[in-house]
C-alpha cells in the first residue's frame, strides 16, 4: 500500500482557484469564500511576538460547533484566541483530506465502523509518516515520526496477536508523548426501538442495535405481534444494488445483508466464521478457508468451492475500487479441497481476517460470469435483483422511499422475523415523529441524550445505549507553528477537560478518551499505561512557560524568545 | 408571415441560451472542490489508490475540456449521461424523481394561480376597505414564514396531535386499508398529498395573488372600466372584465412557476420526505454527482426557458394589441 507523492491536478487546480475568487469576488458563491483556506505552511510568526489567532476548520455539525464553543472559553485565560470556520462535510473532506489543507486545528468525529475495530486503521491511516505528504490519505496533520513508523508499520506484518498487542501498544505510547492530535471522547450511540412490537435486540459495541453491517444484531430480534417484519428507519438510502461498486459504509453495510461476508462479528465483536465454516492462518502469507457446506443461493443454486474461488479470481481480475482491501493482500485463490480455498497473500497482513474476509463476500459465479460485456466494469452493472446466499433475501428498493428484505430461512442461522424494511428519513424531526406514532419500529441513527429522554416518555419506546471505539478528535497541522511546537500540544492537552465536554455536550453519554487513538474499552489493544492528561489551566501554563512562550500586558500568548 | 420570423428569432435565442447555460453548470459544478470519488476518500472507505483507479474508470482524470465534449456530444444525441453516484443513467435516476415532484407540484401550482386570480381581483375590487386590509395580511404572513416551520406546524398539529394525515413519504411501505374509503385507488399518496400541497399553496399563493391585486388596479383605473361602468353593467360583469384584462402580469409570472416547480420544492420535500427532484439536486451537488446535477438544473431552466416562450407566444393571442416585432 505504497503510494507515491500525486500532484493531484497541478496547475488546473490554481487556475481553479483563481476562477473561484474570481466568483466570490463577484458575490457570487459567498460560503465557497471559507474554502479559501491559507497555506498549509503559512510563515511562522517570529519570535517573541503574539500568536495571531488560531484557525480551525471544522465541520458544522452542531457537537462540533459546541465543542469549539467550549475550548474558545478554555483556551482564552492562556491568551489565545481561535478563529473557527465551519463547512459541511463534503468541503471538510474536499479541502482538509483531499488537498491537506489543514489550518493549525482541525476537528472531525469518525464513526466505529467494523474494520476500525482492528486497530490498524486508526494508527496508520491516521500517523503513518510515509502518508503525510500524501494529498487524499488521512494523514492530514503531518505527523512525521520514525519512532512511531517503526512499531506500526510492525504490527501490520504481524500475525501472532500477542506479539501484536506490544507493537500496537507501543505505538499508542508515541502517539500519546507526541501528541500530533487531540482523542476527545468515545460518544455512545444512542438508538430505540419499539418493545411492544419487538424485542431480541442485540447491541454491538460500536455498532448498536440496527447498524446493517453488524448482521448478528439483527438476528435475535423478536416479533412479539402478528406482523413480523420490523420498519428500520436511518437518514440514508442506498445508491445502489451492486455490492462490487460502493466502498459507502451504509450501502455496503445493507449489501452484505444479502451477500454474507466470509467473517463476520458476534455480539462481543469478536470474529466468527459466517459465509465461511471456518478459517485458519497456515502461515503468515497463506489462510485456508472452508465453505460453510449446505449454503445455497436465495435462487437456489448451491453454492460451492468454485464460487468462492471465481469470487477472488473476479475481485483481482476487475481491480474493483470499492474491494481494494482484497487487490491489495491477496495474490491469488486455490481449491485444495471439497470446500476448501488457500488464500495466498502479497504479504503478512495482521488485519486481514477481520477487515478482508471480514469485508469481502460470497457471490454466485453463474450471475456475475454472465454479466455484460460491454460494461466498463461489472461494478456498474445495475444487478436490480440481487442473488445472494445471506441471511436476508432482496425484495424491492423504491428509491428514497423504501428497501424490503424478507428473511432466507434457508440460512445456516434462521431470523426470527419473517423479513426488514429499512426507510430511509431524512429529517429526524418526522424520523422520531413517524416512530411515536408507531410507524416505525426502530430508530437507527445516532439520538442524542434529550431526545432519548422524549421518545421514553413513550412506554412502548425504549432507547439503548451502545458505548463505540468511534471518536471525536481534534487535529494538529503539525507544520504550522505553534503547533509544531511539542510544548503547545501538551499545554492544549492540559487545556482541554474531555469529561468537561462529554458531560456538558452529550450529557455524559459516552467515555472520555485517555489521549490514546484507541478507546479503553478495547481492552486487548488500548494501552492501559496511557492516562488520560490532567485538566488543569496552570499546569497548562507552566508547560508553556516552561518552554519559553511568554505573555504581553493584555495576556495575550507570545512565541517564545529566540 | 411576422409571427413565424417572430418565432424563429425566439427559438434561436433560446437555443442560445440554453448552450450557454450548458457550459455554465458544467464549469459551476466543477469549481466546487472536490470530485465524485472525494468524499469516499474522507469517509477513509476508498484508499488513495483506489481512488486514483476509479477516477480514471470514471473519465475524470481526462482534461475538462475533453469531459467537455464528451458531454456534449451524449447530450446532442439525447444522452444526458451515467450518474457517478448511482452508475446509472442519469435518466433512470431522474425520471422517477421528477415524476413525484410533479405529483406534489401540479396541485399547488394549480391551485396557487388559481387562488391567486381569484383572490387577487377580489382583493383588488375591494381596494380600500377592511376586507382588503385583513385580507392581503392573512395572504402575506405565510409568505413571509420559512416554507419548514409552516410544514412543520402543520404536522405537528394535524399528523402528530389529531392523526389525520401521515407524517412523511409518498406512500405507506405497506397499505392496508381500514375501510372502503381508504381501499379507493390514490387514497394513500393522496392522504400523503394533503399537508404538503397545503404547505406550499400557503408559501406560493401570494406572488400571484398582489400581482393580480395590482393589476386589477391599474385596469381599474381604464376608460373601458369607467365606460362599462356608464353602460350600467352589472357589479360581477365589470369584475369579469377587469378581471381578464388584467391577468397578463400574472400570466407571466405563472409560465415562471410552472418552470420553477420542474425543479420541486427542495424544503418541502424534505420536510415531509417527498422524494422528490429537488433533494436530488441538493444530494447530487454535495455528491459532485456532476451529471445529474447538469440534468436537474438543466430540466428546470429548460422549462422555465420554454415557459417564457410559450407565454410570449401566447401574447398575441390573448392581447390582440400586441405585435410580434
Amino acid at each position: 500500500m505504497t503510494a507515491p507523492p500525486i500532484d493531484r491536478d497541478g496547475p488546473s487546480l490554481a487556475r481553479r482557484r483563481e476562477l473561484l475568487r474570481f466568483f466570490v469576488g463577484m458575490g457570487i458563491s459567498g460560503p465557497a469564500a471559507a474554502l479559501l483556506a491559507e497555506n498549509a505552511h503559512a510563515a511562522a510568526p517570529p519570535a517573541g511576538t503574539p500568536i495571531p489567532p488560531l484557525t480551525a476548520f471544522v465541520p458544522n455539525w452542531p457537537d462540533h460547533v459546541e465543542i469549539w464553543r467550549q475550548l474558545t472559553q478554555a483556551w482564552a485565560p492562556l491568551g489565545i484566541q481561535l478563529e473557527i470556520r465551519q463547512g459541511t462535510l463534503d468541503t471538510w473532506v474536499a479541502q482538509v483530506v483531499a488537498e491537506h489543507k489543514t489550518p493549525h486545528l482541525t476537528s472531525m468525529s469518525w464513526g466505529g465502523a467494523p474494520d476500525r475495530l482492528d486497530p490498524d486503521y486508526f494508527l496508520s491511516e491516521f500517523f503513518l509518516g510515509r502518508r503525510a505528504d500524501v494529498n487524499g490519505t488521512l494523514n492530514y496533520g503531518r505527523y512525521h515520526s520514525a519512532a512511531f513508523d517503526a512499531p506500526c508499520e510492525a504490527q501490520r506484518a504481524e500475525m501472532d496477536p500477542v506479539k501484536r498487542q506490544a507493537l500496537v501498544r507501543e505505538a499508542q505510547a508515541r502517539i500519546a508523548e507526541d501528541i500530533p492530535s487531540m482523542f476527545l471522547l468515545h460518544k455512545d450511540i444512542i438508538q430505540a426501538y419499539n418493545k411492544k412490537n419487538f424485542d431480541g435486540m442485540t447491541p454491538i459495541f460500536g455498532n448498536g442495535i440496527g447498524a446493517p453491517y453488524m448482521p448478528m444484531a439483527f438476528m435475535g430480534i423478536n416479533p412479539l405481534t402478528p406482523r413480523k417484519f420490523i420498519k428500520i428507519s436511518n437518514i440514508y438510502d442506498i445508491a445502489s444494488l451492486n455490492p462490487f461498486l460502493t466502498p459507502e459504509v451504509y450501502n455496503s453495510g445493507i449489501m452484505r445483508l444479502m451477500y454474507p461476508t466470509f467473517v463476520t462479528r458476534d455480539a462481543k465483536t469478536d470474529l466468527m466464521p459466517w459465509a465461511l465454516e471456518s478459517w485458519s492462518v497456515v502461515d503468515p502469507t497463506t489462510v485456508d478457508i472452508v465453505l460453510r457446506p449446505g449454503t445455497t443461493f436465495h435462487d437456489g443454486h448451491p453454492a460451492t468451492v468454485e464460487d468462492v474461488k471465481f469470487t477472488f479470481d473476479f475481485i483481482l481480475k476487475w481491480k474493483f475500487p470499492a474491494l481494494s482491501r482484497v487487490t491489495d493482500s491477496v495474490a491469488s485463490a486455490e481449491i485444495t479441497g471439497d470446500h476448501t480455498v488457500r488464500l495466498k497473500l502479497k504479504a503478512p497482513y495482521a488485519p486481514f481476517v477481520a477487515n478482508v474476509l471480514g469485508y469481502a463476500f460470497l457471490a454466485p459465479k453463474h450471475i456475475w460470469e454472465a454479466v455484460p460485456a460491454n460494461l466498463a466494469s461489472p461494478a456498474d452493472w445495475p444487478n436490480d435483483h440481487p442473488v445472494g446466499s445471506g441471511p436476508w433475501k432482496f425484495v424491492s428498493w423504491r428509491k428514497s422511499e423504501f428497501l424490503q428484505f424478507e428473511a432466507n430461512k434457508d440460512f445456516f442461522m434462521k431470523p426470527k422475523m419473517d423479513g426488514m424494511v429499512f426507510l430511509p428519513v431524512p429529517a429526524v424531526e418526522s424520523m422520531i415523529g413517524m416512530f411515536e406514532r408507531g410507524d416505525i419500529d426502530m430508530v437507527a441513527w445516532g439520538m442524542d441524550v434529550p431526545l432519548a429522554t422524549r421518545v421514553e416518555k413513550n412506554p412502548d419506546l425504549q432507547s439503548v445505549r451502545t458505548p463505540t471505539h468511534g471518536m471525536h478528535e481534534i487535529r494538529f497541522n503539525m507544520a504550522m507553528a505553534p503547533c509544531d511546537n511539542p510544548a503547545f500540544r501538551k499545554a492544549m492537552q492540559h487545556a482541554t477537560d474531555r469529561q468537561k465536554l462529554l458531560d456538558v455536550i452529550f450529557a455524559g453519554a459516552g467515555v472520555a478518551s485517555h489521549g490514546a487513538p484507541i478507546t479503553p474499552a478495547l481492552t486487548f489493544w488500548a494501552n492501559p499505561d496511557i492516562k488520560m492528561p490532567e485538566p488543569s489551566i496552570d499546569m497548562a501554563r507552566a508547560v508553556l512557560k516552561d518552554a519559553g512562550f511568554g505573555w504581553d500586558g493584555n495576556g495575550q500568548l507570545l512565541m517564545p524568545a529566540a | 408571415m411576422i409571427f413565424w420570423r417572430y418565432l424563429a428569432r425566439r427559438t434561436v435565442h433560446t437555443a442560445v441560451t440554453l448552450l450557454l447555460l450548458l457550459i455554465f453548470m458544467f464549469t459551476l459544478f466543477r469549481l466546487i472542490p472536490g470530485d465524485p470519488t472525494t468524499l469516499m476518500l474522507g469517509s477513509g472507505e476508498l484508499p488513495l489508490e483506489a481512488q486514483q483507479r476509479l477516477r480514471a474508470l470514471w473519465g475524470l482524470d481526462q482534461p475538462q475540456w475533453r469531459q467537455f465534449i464528451d458531454y456534449a456530444w451524449n447530450l446532442m444525441q439525447g444522452n444526458l449521461g451515467m450518474s457517478f453516484y448511482f452508475r446509472r443513467p442519469v435518466l433512470e435516476v431522474v425520471r422517477p424523481m421528477l415524476e413525484n415532484t410533479l405529483l406534489l407540484m401540479t396541485p399547488v401550482v394549480v391551485l396557487a394561480i388559481s387562488i391567486g386570480i381569484a383572490g387577487g381581483t377580489w382583493l383588488g375590487w375591494r381596494r380600500g376597505g377592511r376586507a382588503e386590509e385583513i385580507g392581503a395580511l392573512l395572504v402575506l404572513i405565510p409568505r413571509a414564514l420559512p416554507v419548514f416551520w409552516i410544514g412543520i406546524i402543520l404536522l405537528a398539529l394535524f399528523a402528530y396531535q389529531l392523526r389525520w394525515f401521515p407524517i412523511a413519504g409518498m406512500r405507506e411501505t405497506f397499505f392496508f386499508p381500514a375501510n372502503a374509503w381508504q381501499a379507493l385507488p390514490g387514497y394513500d399518496v393522496a392522504s400523503h398529498l394533503v399537508l404538503p400541497v397545503i404547505t406550499g399553496v400557503l408559501v406560493t399563493m401570494a406572488d400571484p395573488l398582489m400581482i393580480q391585486r395590482t393589476a386589477l388596479l391599474e385596469v381599474r383605473g381604464e376608460d373601458f372600466m369607467v365606460l362599462a361602468r356608464a353602460r350600467g353593467l352589472s357589479d360581477r360583469a365589470q369584475r369579469r372584465l377587469a378581471r381578464r384584462n388584467a391577468i397578463l402580469p400574472v400570466l407571466t409570472y405563472s409560465a415562471i412557476m410552472v418552470g420553477f416547480a420542474f425543479g420541486g420544492q427542495v424544503l418541502l420535500e424534505v420536510v415531509f420526505n417527498w422524494p422528490g427532484i429537488g433533494r436530488m439536486m441538493v444530494e447530487s451537488i454535495t455528491q459532485r454527482d456532476y451529471p445529474v446535477a447538469q440534468a436537474t438544473f438543466f430540466l428546470m431552466a429548460v422549462a422555465v426557458v420554454f415557459m417564457n416562450l410559450v407565454v410570449d407566444l401566447a401574447y398575441g393571442w390573448l392581447d390582440p394589441r400586441i405585435r410580434y416585432e
